[in-house]
Protein backbone atom coordinates (compact mmCIF):
# COMPACT_ATOMS: atom_id res chain seq x y z
CA UNK A 1 0.00 0.00 0.00
CA UNK A 2 1.03 3.41 -0.77
CA UNK A 3 1.21 6.53 1.24
CA UNK A 4 1.15 9.12 -1.40
CA UNK A 5 -2.05 11.01 -1.10
CA UNK A 6 -4.15 10.97 -3.56
CA UNK A 7 -6.43 13.97 -4.62
CA UNK A 8 -9.88 13.39 -4.96
CA UNK A 9 -11.57 15.34 -7.92
CA UNK A 10 -14.99 14.38 -6.82
CA UNK A 11 -17.95 14.94 -9.52
CA UNK A 12 -19.82 17.88 -9.63
CA UNK A 13 -23.28 18.52 -9.08
CA UNK A 14 -25.97 18.08 -11.94
CA UNK A 15 -28.16 20.64 -10.27
CA UNK A 16 -28.13 24.82 -9.76
CA UNK A 17 -28.03 26.17 -6.35
CA UNK A 18 -31.17 26.98 -4.78
CA UNK A 19 -31.38 30.91 -3.58
CA UNK A 20 -31.49 34.26 -4.51
CA UNK A 21 -29.38 35.06 -7.79
CA UNK A 22 -28.22 38.47 -8.75
CA UNK A 23 -28.78 39.23 -12.13
CA UNK A 24 -27.15 42.89 -12.30
CA UNK A 25 -27.91 45.83 -12.15
CA UNK A 26 -31.77 47.10 -12.23
CA UNK A 27 -31.32 49.97 -14.04
CA UNK A 28 -29.41 48.23 -16.92
CA UNK A 29 -32.64 46.42 -17.71
CA UNK A 30 -34.85 49.09 -17.83
CA UNK A 31 -34.66 50.14 -21.31
CA UNK A 32 -38.01 48.06 -22.93
CA UNK A 33 -35.76 46.15 -24.66
CA UNK A 34 -35.01 42.01 -23.91
CA UNK A 35 -31.77 41.36 -22.56
CA UNK A 36 -30.15 37.88 -22.38
CA UNK A 37 -28.53 36.44 -19.23
CA UNK A 38 -26.75 33.14 -19.63
CA UNK A 39 -27.68 31.58 -16.67
CA UNK A 40 -28.93 28.00 -15.11
CA UNK A 41 -27.65 26.07 -18.32
CA UNK A 42 -29.75 28.09 -20.12
CA UNK A 43 -30.80 31.65 -21.23
CA UNK A 44 -33.01 33.89 -19.50
CA UNK A 45 -34.82 36.85 -20.70
CA UNK A 46 -35.09 40.26 -18.98
CA UNK A 47 -37.07 42.66 -19.57
CA UNK A 48 -39.43 45.57 -18.15
CA UNK A 49 -42.45 45.72 -19.29
CA UNK A 50 -44.81 48.96 -19.56
CA UNK A 51 -46.12 48.62 -16.36
CA UNK A 52 -42.67 49.20 -15.19
CA UNK A 53 -42.33 45.51 -13.73
CA UNK A 54 -38.52 43.34 -14.06
CA UNK A 55 -39.54 40.37 -15.51
CA UNK A 56 -37.06 37.07 -15.95
CA UNK A 57 -38.51 34.05 -18.18
CA UNK A 58 -36.72 30.87 -19.65
CA UNK A 59 -35.33 32.84 -22.80
CA UNK A 60 -36.85 29.97 -25.46
CA UNK A 61 -40.07 29.87 -26.64
CA UNK A 62 -42.36 27.12 -25.65
CA UNK A 63 -43.90 27.13 -28.81
CA UNK A 64 -41.71 26.28 -31.08
CA UNK A 65 -38.37 27.33 -29.05
CA UNK A 66 -37.81 30.29 -30.29
CA UNK A 67 -35.10 33.17 -28.63
CA UNK A 68 -37.35 35.35 -26.75
CA UNK A 69 -34.00 37.92 -25.96
CA UNK A 70 -34.58 38.63 -29.69
CA UNK A 71 -38.11 39.14 -29.67
CA UNK A 72 -39.65 42.58 -28.75
CA UNK A 73 -41.26 43.69 -25.76
CA UNK A 74 -44.87 44.16 -26.58
CA UNK A 75 -47.13 46.16 -23.51
CA UNK A 76 -46.12 43.90 -20.41
CA UNK A 77 -44.96 41.39 -22.60
CA UNK A 78 -42.01 39.44 -24.16
CA UNK A 79 -43.33 38.76 -27.82
CA UNK A 80 -41.38 36.07 -29.58
CA UNK A 81 -39.81 36.73 -33.50
CA UNK A 82 -41.07 33.44 -34.60
CA UNK A 83 -44.42 33.47 -34.56
CA UNK A 84 -45.20 36.81 -32.22
CA UNK A 85 -46.84 34.91 -29.09
CA UNK A 86 -46.87 37.35 -26.58
CA UNK A 87 -45.51 35.77 -22.87
CA UNK A 88 -46.11 37.73 -19.61
CA UNK A 89 -43.72 38.15 -17.03
CA UNK A 90 -46.32 35.39 -14.95
CA UNK A 91 -45.13 32.84 -17.02
CA UNK A 92 -48.41 32.44 -19.14
CA UNK A 93 -48.68 32.79 -22.96
CA UNK A 94 -51.10 36.03 -22.85
CA UNK A 95 -51.95 36.32 -26.70
CA UNK A 96 -51.34 34.30 -29.61
CA UNK A 97 -52.04 37.05 -32.59
CA UNK A 98 -52.98 34.90 -35.21
CA UNK A 99 -54.94 32.13 -32.80
CA UNK A 100 -58.44 32.05 -31.79
CA UNK A 101 -57.16 30.94 -28.32
CA UNK A 102 -54.11 30.02 -26.22
CA UNK A 103 -53.45 26.89 -25.22
CA UNK A 104 -54.05 26.51 -21.49
CA UNK A 105 -51.09 24.82 -20.99
CA UNK A 106 -48.89 27.51 -22.56
CA UNK A 107 -46.55 28.23 -19.49
CA UNK A 108 -43.08 28.40 -19.40
CA UNK A 109 -40.12 28.87 -16.78
CA UNK A 110 -40.62 31.80 -14.88
CA UNK A 111 -38.30 33.20 -12.03
CA UNK A 112 -39.34 35.37 -9.14
CA UNK A 113 -38.08 38.62 -8.99
CA UNK A 114 -36.67 41.17 -6.40
CA UNK A 115 -34.80 44.57 -6.40
CA UNK A 116 -33.05 44.87 -3.78
CA UNK A 117 -30.00 47.60 -3.50
CA UNK A 118 -30.93 48.70 -7.19
CA UNK A 119 -29.85 44.70 -8.23
CA UNK A 120 -32.43 42.06 -10.03
CA UNK A 121 -32.67 39.55 -7.82
CA UNK A 122 -34.18 36.18 -9.16
CA UNK A 123 -35.44 33.17 -7.17
CA UNK A 124 -34.02 29.49 -8.60
CA UNK A 125 -34.85 26.30 -7.45
CA UNK A 126 -34.65 22.93 -9.41
CA UNK A 127 -37.57 22.12 -7.05
CA UNK A 128 -39.85 24.91 -7.94
CA UNK A 129 -40.45 26.05 -4.38
CA UNK A 130 -42.16 29.64 -4.04
CA UNK A 131 -39.40 32.54 -3.47
CA UNK A 132 -38.06 32.75 0.32
CA UNK A 133 -38.29 36.17 0.94
CA UNK A 134 -37.11 35.66 4.50
CA UNK A 135 -33.62 35.33 3.34
CA UNK A 136 -32.86 37.97 0.89
CA UNK A 137 -30.03 39.67 1.70
CA UNK A 138 -30.53 42.81 3.71
CA UNK A 139 -31.06 46.49 2.21
CA UNK A 140 -27.92 48.79 2.62
CA UNK A 141 -28.77 51.97 4.13
CA UNK A 142 -27.83 55.29 2.50
CA UNK A 143 -26.39 52.80 -0.69
CA UNK A 144 -27.83 54.63 -3.89
CA UNK A 145 -28.36 57.58 -2.51
CA UNK A 146 -26.37 61.09 -2.90
CA UNK A 147 -24.27 59.71 0.70
CA UNK A 148 -22.62 57.37 -2.09
CA UNK A 149 -20.65 56.82 -5.05
CA UNK A 150 -23.45 55.34 -7.76
CA UNK A 151 -22.55 51.14 -8.27
CA UNK A 152 -19.96 50.54 -10.42
CA UNK A 153 -20.69 47.25 -12.04
CA UNK A 154 -18.68 44.75 -13.59
CA UNK A 155 -18.84 41.11 -14.93
CA UNK A 156 -16.42 38.30 -15.82
CA UNK A 157 -16.83 34.92 -17.76
CA UNK A 158 -15.36 31.99 -16.02
CA UNK A 159 -14.85 28.54 -17.68
CA UNK A 160 -13.83 25.49 -16.69
CA UNK A 161 -14.22 25.84 -12.96
CA UNK A 162 -17.67 25.38 -10.30
CA UNK A 163 -18.70 27.67 -8.62
CA UNK A 164 -17.62 26.46 -5.45
CA UNK A 165 -13.91 27.39 -5.96
CA UNK A 166 -15.31 31.09 -5.84
CA UNK A 167 -16.81 30.25 -2.35
CA UNK A 168 -13.79 28.16 -1.15
CA UNK A 169 -12.25 31.94 -0.57
CA UNK A 170 -14.59 32.76 2.44
CA UNK A 171 -12.72 30.02 4.29
CA UNK A 172 -9.11 30.64 2.72
CA UNK A 173 -6.81 32.19 4.96
CA UNK A 174 -3.13 31.92 3.01
CA UNK A 175 -4.35 32.85 -0.44
CA UNK A 176 -4.63 36.58 0.97
CA UNK A 177 -0.87 36.67 1.35
CA UNK A 178 -0.06 34.43 -1.91
CA UNK A 179 -2.60 35.49 -4.63
CA UNK A 180 -3.52 39.09 -3.23
CA UNK A 181 -0.41 40.28 -1.23
CA UNK A 182 -1.91 40.61 1.96
CA UNK A 183 -0.36 39.82 5.46
CA UNK A 184 -4.19 38.35 6.88
CA UNK A 185 -3.49 39.75 10.06
CA UNK A 186 -6.53 38.56 11.68
CA UNK A 187 -9.17 36.07 10.19
CA UNK A 188 -12.39 34.42 11.54
CA UNK A 189 -15.38 32.48 10.17
CA UNK A 190 -18.87 32.03 10.85
CA UNK A 191 -21.59 30.05 9.31
CA UNK A 192 -24.71 30.50 10.38
CA UNK A 193 -28.29 29.19 8.35
CA UNK A 194 -28.12 30.67 5.00
CA UNK A 195 -25.35 32.87 5.92
CA UNK A 196 -21.81 32.42 5.79
CA UNK A 197 -19.10 35.09 7.03
CA UNK A 198 -15.72 35.93 6.75
CA UNK A 199 -14.11 38.41 9.25
CA UNK A 200 -10.41 39.55 8.14
CA UNK A 201 -7.90 42.19 8.83
CA UNK A 202 -4.94 42.70 6.44
CA UNK A 203 -2.24 44.99 5.51
CA UNK A 204 -0.62 45.04 2.24
CA UNK A 205 2.52 43.40 1.18
CA UNK A 206 5.53 46.02 0.85
CA UNK A 207 7.65 43.82 -1.43
CA UNK A 208 4.77 43.56 -4.12
CA UNK A 209 3.36 45.83 -6.77
CA UNK A 210 0.04 47.00 -4.83
CA UNK A 211 -3.50 46.07 -6.60
CA UNK A 212 -6.57 45.59 -4.30
CA UNK A 213 -6.00 44.06 -0.81
CA UNK A 214 -1.93 44.41 -1.93
CA UNK A 215 -1.00 48.16 -1.24
CA UNK A 216 1.36 47.74 1.11
CA UNK A 217 0.32 51.63 2.44
CA UNK A 218 -3.43 50.30 3.26
CA UNK A 219 -5.24 48.39 5.90
CA UNK A 220 -8.25 46.94 5.81
CA UNK A 221 -11.02 45.72 7.98
CA UNK A 222 -13.03 43.26 5.80
CA UNK A 223 -16.43 42.03 7.02
CA UNK A 224 -18.22 39.77 3.63
CA UNK A 225 -20.93 37.65 4.36
CA UNK A 226 -22.62 35.48 1.60
CA UNK A 227 -26.36 35.50 1.59
CA UNK A 228 -27.23 32.18 0.17
CA UNK A 229 -25.57 30.94 -2.49
CA UNK A 230 -23.89 33.38 -4.61
CA UNK A 231 -24.34 36.66 -2.98
CA UNK A 232 -22.43 38.11 -1.12
CA UNK A 233 -21.87 41.89 0.73
CA UNK A 234 -18.20 42.71 1.59
CA UNK A 235 -18.01 45.67 3.93
CA UNK A 236 -14.47 47.19 3.84
CA UNK A 237 -12.88 49.95 5.94
CA UNK A 238 -9.85 50.87 3.88
CA UNK A 239 -7.18 52.64 5.59
CA UNK A 240 -4.85 54.59 3.51
CA UNK A 241 -2.05 56.05 5.15
CA UNK A 242 -4.77 57.43 7.93
CA UNK A 243 -7.38 58.34 5.29
CA UNK A 244 -10.55 55.68 6.07
CA UNK A 245 -12.76 55.35 3.06
CA UNK A 246 -15.79 52.89 3.63
CA UNK A 247 -16.27 50.20 0.42
CA UNK A 248 -19.29 48.17 -0.31
CA UNK A 249 -18.42 45.76 -2.58
CA UNK A 250 -20.83 43.28 -3.58
CA UNK A 251 -19.50 39.79 -5.11
CA UNK A 252 -22.52 37.18 -6.79
CA UNK A 253 -22.58 34.89 -9.33
CA UNK A 254 -24.84 33.11 -11.89
CA UNK A 255 -23.80 29.43 -12.34
CA UNK A 256 -24.27 28.97 -16.27
CA UNK A 257 -22.90 25.61 -16.61
CA UNK A 258 -21.88 22.60 -14.83
CA UNK A 259 -18.21 23.88 -14.44
CA UNK A 260 -19.11 27.73 -15.50
CA UNK A 261 -20.10 30.77 -13.90
CA UNK A 262 -20.96 34.80 -14.48
CA UNK A 263 -18.85 36.62 -12.04
CA UNK A 264 -20.28 40.09 -11.16
CA UNK A 265 -18.80 42.32 -8.34
CA UNK A 266 -20.66 45.69 -7.97
CA UNK A 267 -18.60 48.63 -5.81
CA UNK A 268 -20.21 51.62 -4.19
CA UNK A 269 -18.39 54.10 -2.06
CA UNK A 270 -19.68 56.02 1.12
CA UNK A 271 -18.52 59.58 0.19
CA UNK A 272 -15.87 61.22 2.53
CA UNK A 273 -17.05 64.35 3.91
CA UNK A 274 -15.08 67.47 2.31
CA UNK A 275 -14.37 65.71 -1.36
CA UNK A 276 -16.10 67.13 -3.97
CA UNK A 277 -18.79 64.75 -6.48
CA UNK A 278 -15.29 64.77 -8.44
CA UNK A 279 -12.73 63.09 -6.16
CA UNK A 280 -15.41 60.56 -5.20
CA UNK A 281 -15.73 59.25 -8.60
CA UNK A 282 -11.78 59.09 -8.86
CA UNK A 283 -11.60 57.00 -5.70
CA UNK A 284 -14.77 54.68 -6.29
CA UNK A 285 -12.66 54.36 -9.44
CA UNK A 286 -9.62 53.54 -8.14
CA UNK A 287 -10.93 50.35 -6.07
CA UNK A 288 -13.00 49.40 -8.65
CA UNK A 289 -10.14 48.71 -10.43
CA UNK A 290 -7.95 47.36 -7.34
CA UNK A 291 -10.98 45.49 -6.46
CA UNK A 292 -11.35 43.68 -10.27
CA UNK A 293 -7.74 43.51 -10.24
CA UNK A 294 -8.07 40.86 -6.89
CA UNK A 295 -10.59 38.86 -8.42
CA UNK A 296 -8.16 38.63 -11.55
CA UNK A 297 -5.75 37.01 -9.31
CA UNK A 298 -8.06 34.41 -8.07
CA UNK A 299 -8.99 33.90 -11.86
CA UNK A 300 -5.80 32.83 -13.07
CA UNK A 301 -5.37 30.22 -10.10
CA UNK A 302 -9.08 28.75 -10.77
CA UNK A 303 -8.27 28.54 -14.29
CA UNK A 304 -5.56 26.28 -14.00
CA UNK A 305 -6.27 24.46 -10.90
CA UNK A 306 -8.21 21.28 -10.69
CA UNK A 307 -11.15 20.34 -8.20
CA UNK A 308 -10.63 18.73 -4.88
CA UNK A 309 -12.88 16.81 -3.29
CA UNK A 310 -10.98 16.34 -0.16
CA UNK A 311 -8.41 19.21 0.58
CA UNK A 312 -5.45 18.40 3.21
CA UNK A 313 -5.16 21.13 5.59
CA UNK A 314 -2.34 22.36 7.97
CA UNK A 315 -3.09 24.13 11.33
CA UNK A 316 -2.77 27.72 9.19
CA UNK A 317 -6.14 26.62 7.21
CA UNK A 318 -9.54 27.79 7.36
CA UNK A 319 -12.52 25.60 7.89
CA UNK A 320 -13.06 24.33 4.05
CA UNK A 321 -14.69 21.52 4.89
CA UNK A 322 -17.18 23.07 7.58
CA UNK A 323 -17.71 25.66 4.48
CA UNK A 324 -18.36 23.31 2.03
CA UNK A 325 -20.91 21.01 4.52
CA UNK A 326 -22.73 24.49 4.39
CA UNK A 327 -22.57 25.36 0.74
CA UNK A 328 -24.36 21.28 0.31
CA UNK A 329 -27.09 23.07 1.61
CA UNK A 330 -28.12 24.93 -1.17
CA UNK A 331 -27.15 21.79 -4.05
CA UNK A 332 -30.53 19.00 -1.68
CA UNK A 333 -33.70 19.37 -2.02
CA UNK A 334 -34.84 21.06 1.22
CA UNK A 335 -36.68 17.67 2.77
CA UNK A 336 -32.46 16.73 3.04
CA UNK A 337 -30.64 19.63 4.30
CA UNK A 338 -29.26 18.04 7.45
CA UNK A 339 -28.64 20.03 10.37
CA UNK A 340 -24.61 20.19 10.42
CA UNK A 341 -25.46 21.91 7.06
CA UNK A 342 -27.12 24.81 8.64
CA UNK A 343 -25.90 24.59 12.14
CA UNK A 344 -23.78 27.64 13.91
CA UNK A 345 -20.20 27.37 13.45
CA UNK A 346 -17.42 29.43 14.40
CA UNK A 347 -13.41 29.52 13.54
CA UNK A 348 -10.73 31.52 14.20
CA UNK A 349 -7.59 31.02 12.98
CA UNK A 350 -4.45 31.44 14.51
CA UNK A 351 -2.28 33.68 12.21
CA UNK A 352 0.36 34.65 14.54
CA UNK A 353 2.97 32.20 13.25
CA UNK A 354 1.87 32.34 9.64
CA UNK A 355 2.55 36.03 9.88
CA UNK A 356 5.94 35.33 11.46
CA UNK A 357 7.05 33.86 8.50
CA UNK A 358 5.41 35.95 6.27
CA UNK A 359 7.39 39.08 7.56
CA UNK A 360 11.00 37.33 7.54
CA UNK A 361 10.35 36.02 4.26
CA UNK A 362 9.06 39.85 2.85
CA UNK A 363 12.12 41.26 4.77
CA UNK A 364 14.35 39.16 2.63
CA UNK A 365 12.76 40.19 -0.55
CA UNK A 366 13.14 43.54 -0.03
CA UNK A 367 16.95 42.84 1.15
CA UNK A 368 17.08 41.46 -2.15
CA UNK A 369 15.80 43.58 -4.41
CA UNK A 370 18.21 46.68 -2.03
CA UNK A 371 21.12 44.43 -2.79
CA UNK A 372 19.95 44.28 -6.88
CA UNK A 373 19.28 47.84 -6.57
CA UNK A 374 22.45 48.78 -5.45
CA UNK A 375 24.64 46.38 -7.99
CA UNK A 376 22.12 48.29 -10.89
CA UNK A 377 24.47 50.73 -12.05
CA UNK A 378 23.59 54.34 -11.69
CA UNK A 379 22.26 55.37 -14.97
CA UNK A 380 20.18 52.22 -15.90
CA UNK B 1 -29.24 12.78 -2.62
CA UNK B 2 -25.33 14.30 -2.11
CA UNK B 3 -24.14 17.14 -4.82
CA UNK B 4 -20.63 16.96 -4.69
CA UNK B 5 -19.71 13.14 -4.61
CA UNK B 6 -16.63 11.93 -3.22
CA UNK B 7 -14.87 9.37 -5.42
CA UNK B 8 -12.90 8.06 -2.54
CA UNK B 9 -14.04 6.24 0.98
CA UNK B 10 -11.42 7.83 2.51
CA UNK B 11 -12.57 11.73 1.57
CA UNK B 12 -15.68 10.89 4.23
CA UNK B 13 -13.07 10.13 6.82
CA UNK B 14 -11.26 13.09 6.08
CA UNK B 15 -14.61 15.22 6.49
CA UNK B 16 -14.99 13.34 9.28
CA UNK B 17 -11.76 13.94 10.58
CA UNK B 18 -11.56 17.76 9.97
CA UNK B 19 -15.49 18.41 11.37
CA UNK B 20 -15.74 15.54 14.34
CA UNK B 21 -12.71 14.56 15.63
CA UNK B 22 -12.04 15.94 19.14
CA UNK B 23 -14.64 18.07 19.81
CA UNK B 24 -14.98 18.56 23.28
CA UNK B 25 -18.13 19.54 25.18
CA UNK B 26 -18.52 23.22 26.79
CA UNK B 27 -21.31 24.82 28.93
CA UNK B 28 -22.07 28.47 28.38
CA UNK B 29 -21.49 29.63 32.16
CA UNK B 30 -24.76 32.55 31.93
CA UNK B 31 -27.35 30.55 29.76
CA UNK B 32 -28.37 26.72 28.62
CA UNK B 33 -26.37 26.42 25.96
CA UNK B 34 -24.12 23.62 25.30
CA UNK B 35 -21.62 23.67 22.33
CA UNK B 36 -18.69 21.28 20.88
CA UNK B 37 -15.15 22.87 20.59
CA UNK B 38 -11.71 22.28 19.69
CA UNK B 39 -8.95 24.52 20.10
CA UNK B 40 -5.43 23.56 17.85
CA UNK B 41 -3.83 26.46 19.47
CA UNK B 42 -4.11 29.44 21.82
CA UNK B 43 -5.72 31.84 19.31
CA UNK B 44 -7.65 28.79 17.35
CA UNK B 45 -10.70 27.88 18.37
CA UNK B 46 -13.74 25.82 16.39
CA UNK B 47 -17.25 25.97 17.93
CA UNK B 48 -19.67 23.56 16.71
CA UNK B 49 -23.57 25.00 17.53
CA UNK B 50 -26.32 22.95 17.56
CA UNK B 51 -30.22 24.20 17.05
CA UNK B 52 -31.05 23.99 20.88
CA UNK B 53 -27.92 25.86 21.47
CA UNK B 54 -28.01 28.54 19.18
CA UNK B 55 -31.62 29.07 19.80
CA UNK B 56 -30.62 28.94 24.15
CA UNK B 57 -28.05 32.08 23.63
CA UNK B 58 -29.92 35.08 25.19
CA UNK B 59 -27.04 37.30 23.29
CA UNK B 60 -28.20 35.79 19.67
CA UNK B 61 -31.92 36.33 20.44
CA UNK B 62 -31.24 40.05 21.42
CA UNK B 63 -29.00 40.22 17.97
CA UNK B 64 -31.94 38.36 15.85
CA UNK B 65 -34.48 40.53 16.85
CA UNK B 66 -32.37 43.40 14.67
CA UNK B 67 -32.51 42.36 11.32
CA UNK B 68 -29.91 43.15 8.71
CA UNK B 69 -27.71 43.89 11.51
CA UNK B 70 -23.58 43.12 10.62
CA UNK B 71 -23.12 42.31 14.43
CA UNK B 72 -25.35 38.99 14.09
CA UNK B 73 -22.54 37.28 12.95
CA UNK B 74 -20.38 37.87 15.65
CA UNK B 75 -19.50 35.50 18.15
CA UNK B 76 -21.41 35.31 21.32
CA UNK B 77 -18.89 37.24 24.43
CA UNK B 78 -20.61 34.84 27.41
CA UNK B 79 -19.88 31.89 25.19
CA UNK B 80 -16.22 32.83 24.49
CA UNK B 81 -15.50 33.80 27.84
CA UNK B 82 -16.84 30.43 28.80
CA UNK B 83 -15.07 28.37 26.28
CA UNK B 84 -11.35 30.33 28.11
CA UNK B 85 -12.44 29.46 31.47
CA UNK B 86 -12.77 25.50 30.14
CA UNK B 87 -9.76 26.31 28.71
CA UNK B 88 -8.02 26.77 31.86
CA UNK B 89 -9.67 24.35 33.83
CA UNK B 90 -8.34 21.94 31.51
CA UNK B 91 -11.31 20.78 30.22
CA UNK B 92 -10.58 21.42 26.61
CA UNK B 93 -7.14 20.55 25.44
CA UNK B 94 -5.14 22.77 23.77
CA UNK B 95 -3.05 21.36 20.47
CA UNK B 96 -3.57 19.94 17.11
CA UNK B 97 -2.86 16.73 15.37
CA UNK B 98 -0.87 16.12 12.56
CA UNK B 99 -1.69 19.74 11.23
CA UNK B 100 -5.37 20.08 12.78
S1 LIG C 1 -41.49 29.82 -31.39
FE1 LIG C 1 -42.11 31.51 -30.27
S2 LIG C 1 -43.89 32.10 -31.24
FE2 LIG C 1 -43.39 30.35 -32.31
FE1 LIG D 1 -9.32 35.42 -3.47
Amino acid sequence: MSDTRLLDQGTQPIRFARGWHCLGLASDFADGKPHAIHGFGTKLVVWQGASGELNVLDGYCRHMGGDLTQGEVKGDNIACPFHDWRWGGDGKCKEIPYARRVPLRARTQRYETVVRNGQLLIWHDPEGSAADHDILPPELPDVMTDRYTPWSWNTREINGSHCRELIDNVADMAHFYYVHFAFPTSFRNIFDGHTATQFMESKGRPDTMGGGYGDENSTLKSVATYYGPSYMINWLEVDYKGFITEVILINCHIPTGPDSFLLQYGITVKKPEGLDEKACAYIAERYTESFGDGFLQDVAIWENKVAVQNPLLCEEDGPVYQLRRWYEQFYVDVADIAPEMTDRFEFEVDTTKANEYWHAEVAENLAKRAAAEAAAPADA
Amino acid sequence: MASFVPTSEETLEDLRRYTEDRLVDVACLDCLARVRVKKNSEHQTSVQWSAEARSACQEFVRRDQRPGGRDVHKPCTRLMASIDDAVRAGAVSVGAYDGY
